[in-house]
């Protein structure tokens, strides 16, 4: 089963934390409190976007071809992103 | 289904659209030559005199040109993403398609007719005119099915400006909003000046 990362707190909305990373191989636990990478912050569709968007070579033309939707479409869906980002990184910072 | 009716740009836009749009722009001005259906402005349909072929070509052309350059100086103006003109001029070219469907209603003469007895009826004007039920029924259900396809045309004109501007909320509306008033105007004038020139 492919879990989806959690990043928001089921109760309050609050962004959550990184708290404890674990070795599969030798099973060492390190436990801290981290912040969670600004990509990870993104919709899981959105990180799939920009994953499809790096392997088109950054072409908006083939991304629109292998999504069968407009270029138009395409670059808005981009500058959406390019804001929430643009967004995230005003608010870690 | 509904997506692809009334926001195909979704889907279409560029190159393609354009090419598309422009052959349904010439079929819609041929259709209506031969139906004697012309556009006197961005989005009316009437019934027009005996006019040239070149009369509905130019006709539909610069209805399509003025609502097109119109938006496109809205769209770099007020948008932050990078807005293409083939875009914005190929999505208003389709945007077009139901008035190649409104060419057709020329063919029947009960609109033309019902006009001609309204204004007999109400302001005594031109020659008085026997119509029987059936003729109005058909009159009546033609200027509704037109009514429904200018609103088909004007949601496809605001989704073809949304897709290429890349504008969202109250600054979509009122440049919508404004930007068509403005071309509807100017349209209409350019429509005048072709009457008298043909």
């Amino acid at each position: 089963m492919n879990k989806k990362l959690p990043i928001l707190c089921p109760s309050c909305n609050s962004e959550l934390k990184v708290q404890s990373l674990k070795c599969d191989s030798c099973e060492t636990t390190i436990n801290g409190l981290y912040n969670l990478p600004l990509l990870l912050k993104l919709e899981q569709k959105e990180q799939n976007f920009i994953i499809e968007f790096m392997q088109s070579s950054g072409s908006l033309k083939v991304m629109a071809q292998k999504l069968k939707l407009s270029y138009p479409t395409v670059r808005n869906m981009l500058d959406e992103l390019i804001q929430k980002i643009t967004k995230l990184q005003n608010e870690i910072s | 289904m509904i997506t692809k009716l009334f926001n195909p740009f979704k889907y279409i836009a560029g190159g393609y659209s354009l090419i598309i749009g422009v052959l349904v722009l010439l079929f819609t001005a041929l259709i209506g030559f031969f139906s004697n259906t012309h556009f006197p402005d961005l989005i009316s349909v009437k019934i027009s005199p005996d006019l040239p072929l070149q009369y509905f070509i130019i006709q539909n052309l610069s209805n399509w040109i003025v609502v097109s350059s119109i938006f496109y100086l809205i769209s770099i103006i007020a948008s932050t993403s990078k807005v293409r003109v083939i875009d914005v001029f190929g999505t208003q070219a389709l945007a077009r398609f139901p008035y190649l469907i409104a060419s057709f209603i020329g063919f029947s003469n009960s609109v033309d007719n019902f006009g001609k007895y309204i204004l007999w009826e109400l302001m005594q004007i031109g020659e008085p005119i026997e119509l029987n039920v059936s003729v109005i029924v058909l009159a009546i259900s033609l200027m509704i099915f037109t009514l429904l396809l200018t609103i088909w045309l004007v949601v496809l004109m605001f989704n073809a400006f949304k897709v290429s501007a890349n504008l969202k909320g109250y600054k979509l509306i009122l440049l919508f909003i404004a930007g068509f008033i403005l071309s509807i105007f100017l349209t209409g004038l350019i429509s005048n000046q072709l009457i008298q020139i043909f």
